[in-house]
């Protein structure tokens, strides 16, 4: 099997055994996340569980075939799955992601993914060497932050500190092995450890699978960190096309080093600077990637701190951070100090970000802080500070303070609170699932939204969302759009098989379109193309669907191209012929596979809608700009970016559009469940037998 | 290093039999070598130098896995013949280091081969290069190797040294490599971190194959060209 290990690792933390699974077995499901949740259909025995820190749940970390080769924006990728915490009514069956040179180095290893399941007694962490798997005591890590913890554990591997290192035997010989490179180990923190809904995987300084509360998870199991040391390879199929492929890719699509294009527009075209909410602390800086990476979006700097942190971490304090201090330079030292705390504590910030603002508003409310009804010591008088950063992060990472009670979940928290009247006013921004907005109001980005709330967590896909990003970005300073919105729309269109190609009304989120069934469509091509393309094949979401691109004289993006699209990549490492067309039908499998788990879990079509104020309240303040342009016709047809802030969503023309959407995935429009025939036409017959035998195959007699 | 001793199969080494043969005056020509009396092997210099800049590179790996996929057609960061050294928790610019072979004057590793697997080629601009149907995989060149980490690697598959030929033998490069070809990492690497020269580095200084190769789109992006 060209671009496979071959081999996944089952970890059973119980028994401290290990054991081969063959990779064969899931061949048809083709890596990553399709992979796992094919591992997690067969491993887990109750898939009736609604939080992830049962004892029962089986988290699979996953590579894929394009893993540890320099397929762009792809070789370096990792996909975590498995059931989450923290999120409500329901802790769905869920996804992370996270890059750096794990999943490169465990396929170097030998593995292409891992299962773990069952619960050690006491805390371990896993030292892998190529074949070779040991279950290691971990009670003297436990505690220590995940940056102490990775590099104790290159230690005790015997990696050396630093770099211009010799290198180094990973047993006893140079015949079983040697590298250059230092251990990939992937850890929890604090968080994790406390079982806190924040706790998140990080490996190196700042690759983190932060949503989902994997750090719950494994601090439920007992598993401190896995560390990999790989020294072995895999074989590609057809390595001069793949070597063309990349080529090309540099050459047409992505910057161009000695001249890039500073307003480009996509994602991929875009020149090498860290996605940072303040300014870089100084030009003494280098791009970091991940792992075969064409263009890094991060940094490492010379001051000390903020080194690979970029995006959702280095704004979750910064508009706090903004009224406090000054100074351009003062504002990005503590900003990134605080990103550098959330990598520590191994904690994902991003419910963070919108739930400051709402503690904020308790604490003006006279309603949280010291001998009040939500009683809270932490210095909020000092918020905007670098120590209140670490106080309050160091609660809620430890469950003290106010931390004891959002450990288990921020709507958790508010219903305990008595606050369910923000939800309904909107002064508590988590529409969806018990989680944050992202940035991206689902009454203004419709497929960002509507894609959430059919899933299972923050959608957390920028296929679209470039153009939210190049439009706005261009408003607010003035620059030409570089794209009209009619160009715009028939470009990206064009890319848009099998669904919704050429269909350009598909992109039109104005509000006479928006509950229609281009737009369920639009939002079934995110969907199933993700599950595929970015989650399995694992594709970066930071780099592709290329859609558009600026850099080539058509503005056509790589995409499905003939030259530099997704397919030619897949079948250079692989030796498929896949088309671009089905790996989506692939990613419709997986969809449908998950679809199936949360239906096991409890999931009704009843339960599947916004928080209150989406419905009643209209939005008004973007979290980012103060206008939100997206492409949207005119009565009369005509395109134009027009300001789709100052709507909210209609409930019942919803409901309906859930109705088009269920039908076109083949579900039941009443109760949102998969229909036999569905399943059976994707051979996930066994699925429907198992929906069935519980009562909850669409299309029959049903509550 | 004793060039006289036997190898490790215990068969008398070419270079012990040309040694023993000539004896006295040049004996012999090696692929572009001579080697002289007092086992003083001279070579050409090579043609031929990859430079790097280690402010710049994103630490992608992108050039390693080129590398072991045009020359073997596989997957590996160990089979790479750069290798990149990260360390996460080190600042810029000391978290990252390139290490590349330097094709040195006199190479090392050339001088101690016992049969003369390791040697320079004329046809393309003297590279130093390990012929593997000849290489007897005792590791001599790899310990000759004066430089951390090591620029030579070790197969434990086939149980031989290879080196950088800047891409003299890459069958599956899917393009001419070589000193008057492409060389994989120069051309996979993101932000040009790598160069490819015709002129050879002061051997005398350590740090000479590490250029400033920032210009000023490096500039424009915000970024130190010093």
């Amino acid at each position: 099997m060209y671009g496979y290990a071959g081999k996944i690792l089952h970890l059973d933390m119980s028994s401290r055994k290990s054991a081969v699974i063959l990779t064969e077995h899931y061949r048809s499901w083709g890596g990553g996340h399709g992979m796992g949740s094919a591992l997690f259909w067969d491993f887990c025995k109750d898939k009736t569980i609604t939080d992830g820190r049962s004892p029962a749940n089986v988290v699979c970390i996953m590579t894929s075939p394009l893993c540890g080769t320099i397929v762009p924006s792809a070789g370096g990728r990792c996909e975590v799955v498995g059931v989450g915490v923290g999120l409500h009514p329901v802790s769905w069956f869920t996804r992370s992601n996270f890059g750096g040179r794990f999943s490169t180095t465990l396929k170097y290893a030998g593995w292409d993914g891992i299962v773990v399941t069952g619960k050690a007694d006491h805390p371990l962490w896993i030292d892998i060497r190529n074949d070779e798997v040991s279950f290691r005591d971990a009670r003297s890590l436990w505690g220590k932050d995940t940056w102490t913890t990775q590099q104790e554990i290159w230690r005790e591997v015997g990696a050396e500190q630093g770099t211009k290192k010799a290198w180094r035997e990973i047993r006893k010989h140079f015949d079983e092995g040697q590298t250059a490179d230092k251990p990939a180990v992937l850890a929890i923190g604090p968080a994790g450890e406390s079982l806190s809904c924040h706790g998140c995987l990080i490996h190196d300084a700042g690759n983190g699978a932060g949503q989902g509360g994997f750090g719950a998870v494994w601090g439920a199991k007992n598993l401190k960190a896995i560390s990999v040391t790989g020294t072995g390879l895999f074989s590609v199929a057809d390595p001069a096309a793949l070597l063309q492929a990349r080529f090309a890719t540099k050459e047409k699509y992505a910057t161009h080093t000695e001249n890039p294009d500073l307003r480009a527009w996509s994602f991929l075209a875009k020149p090498f600077r860290p996605v940072l909410f303040s300014a870089p602390p100084t030009k003494n800086r280098r791009p970091q990637a991940c792992q075969g990476c064409i263009t890094g979006c991060r940094a490492r700097y010379g001051v000390g701190y903020g080194n690979e942190s970029s995006c959702q971490e280095t704004s979750w304090y910064l508009s706090h951070v903004r009224r406090v201090f000054k100074t351009p330079a003062e504002i990005t030292e503590v900003n990134l100090k605080a990103a550098d705390i959330v990598q520590k504590y191994g904690f994902n910030s991003y419910p963070v970000m919108a739930g400051l603002h709402w503690l904020e508003h308790l604490h003006e409310e006279g309603i949280l802080g010291d001998g009040r009804a939500i009683p809270s010591s932490l210095p909020w008088e000092e918020l905007g500070t670098l120590d209140f950063a670490e106080k309050f992060i160091h609660a809620l990472a430890t469950r003290t303070d106010i931390g004891a009670d959002l450990a288990d979940g921020w709507l958790q928290a508010a219903l305990k609170w008595g606050r369910e009247e923000d939800l309904r006013t909107g002064a508590m921004h988590f529409p969806y699932w018990g989680s944050p907005e992202h940035g991206y109001d689902p009454r203004a980005e419709l497929e960002w939204g509507y894609g959430t709330i059919v899933g299972d967590r923050d959608l957390n896909s920028h296929c679209f969302n470039q153009i939210f990003w190049d439009v706005n970005i261009h408003f607010a300073f003035g620059m030409p759009m570089r794209l009209d919105a009619r160009e715009m729309v028939e470009t990206v269109a064009a890319k848009l098989s099998p669904y919704i190609k050429d269909r350009p009304e598909a992109l039109d989120f104005g509000n006479a379109n928006m509950y229609s069934e281009a737009v369920a469509q639009l939002v079934r091509w995110q969907l199933h193309y993700c599950r595929f393309w970015k989650q399995s094949a694992l594709f970066c979401d930071l780099r592709w669907p290329n859609l558009y691109n600026s850099n080539t004289p058509d503005f056509s993006g790589a995409t499905a191209s003939a030259d530099a699209g997704e397919q030619v990549f897949w079948n250079a490492v692989t030796g498929d012929r896949l088309s671009f067309e089905q790996g989506i039908e692939l990613g419709r499998r997986i969809w449908n596979l998950d679809n199936a788990i949360w239906v096991l879990q409890g999931r009704h079509r009843d339960m599947v809608r916004f928080a209150p104020y989406i419905y009643e309240n209209r939005f008004t303040k973007g979290e980012i700009l103060p206008f939100y342009f997206w492409p949207c016709r005119d009565k009369d047809g005509t395109w134009r970016y027009a300001d789709v802030m100052g709507r909210a969503i209609d409930f019942d023309k919803f409901e309906e559009w859930k109705t088009i959407f269920y039908r076109l995935e083949g579900w039941d429009t009443k109760t949102g469940w998969p229909l036999r025939n569905t399943l059976e036409k994707m051979e996930l017959d066994h699925v429907a037998d198992a929906l069935e035998a519980v009562g909850k195959l669409g299309g029959k007699p049903h509550e | 290093m004793d060039e006289a001793r036997e190898s490790p199969t215990g068969e008398i080494t070419r270079r012990r039999f040309l040694m023993g043969a000539g004896g006295f005056a040049l004996v012999a020509a090696v692929g572009g070598a001579f080697i002289l009396p007092g086992k003083m092997l001279v070579m050409a210099d090579a043609e031929g130098f990859l430079l790097v800049d280690l402010k710049k590179c994103q630490g992608c790996g992108s050039c390693k896995m080129a590398c072991a996929l045009a020359h073997w057609g596989v997957a590996s960061y160990t089979l790479s013949r750069v290798q990149i050294q990260q360390d996460s928790f080190q600042n810029w610019p000391n978290d990252v280091f390139m290490a590349v072979c330097r094709q040195c004057k006199d190479a090392p590793c050339v001088q101690v081969c016992p049969v003369s697997a390791n040697r320079p080629d004329p046809k393309n601009g003297n590279v130093r290069i390990i012929d593997t149907h000849r290489c007897i995989g005792c590791r001599q060149c790899i310990e000759a190797c004066p430089y951390t980490p090591k620029r030579l690697q070790w197969d434990p598959m086939s149980r031989k040294a290879q080196k950088c030929d800047l891409c003299r033998d890459t069958p599956y490069l899917g393009e001419k490599g070589g000193p008057g070809g492409t060389q994989a990492c120069v051309k996979v690497c993101p932000v040009g971190a790598f160069k490819f020269s015709r002129e050879m580095p002061d051997q005398k200084v350590e740090d000479s194959y590490q250029v400033n190769l920032r210009g000023p789109a490096w500039a424009k992006l915000g970024m130190s060209v010093e």
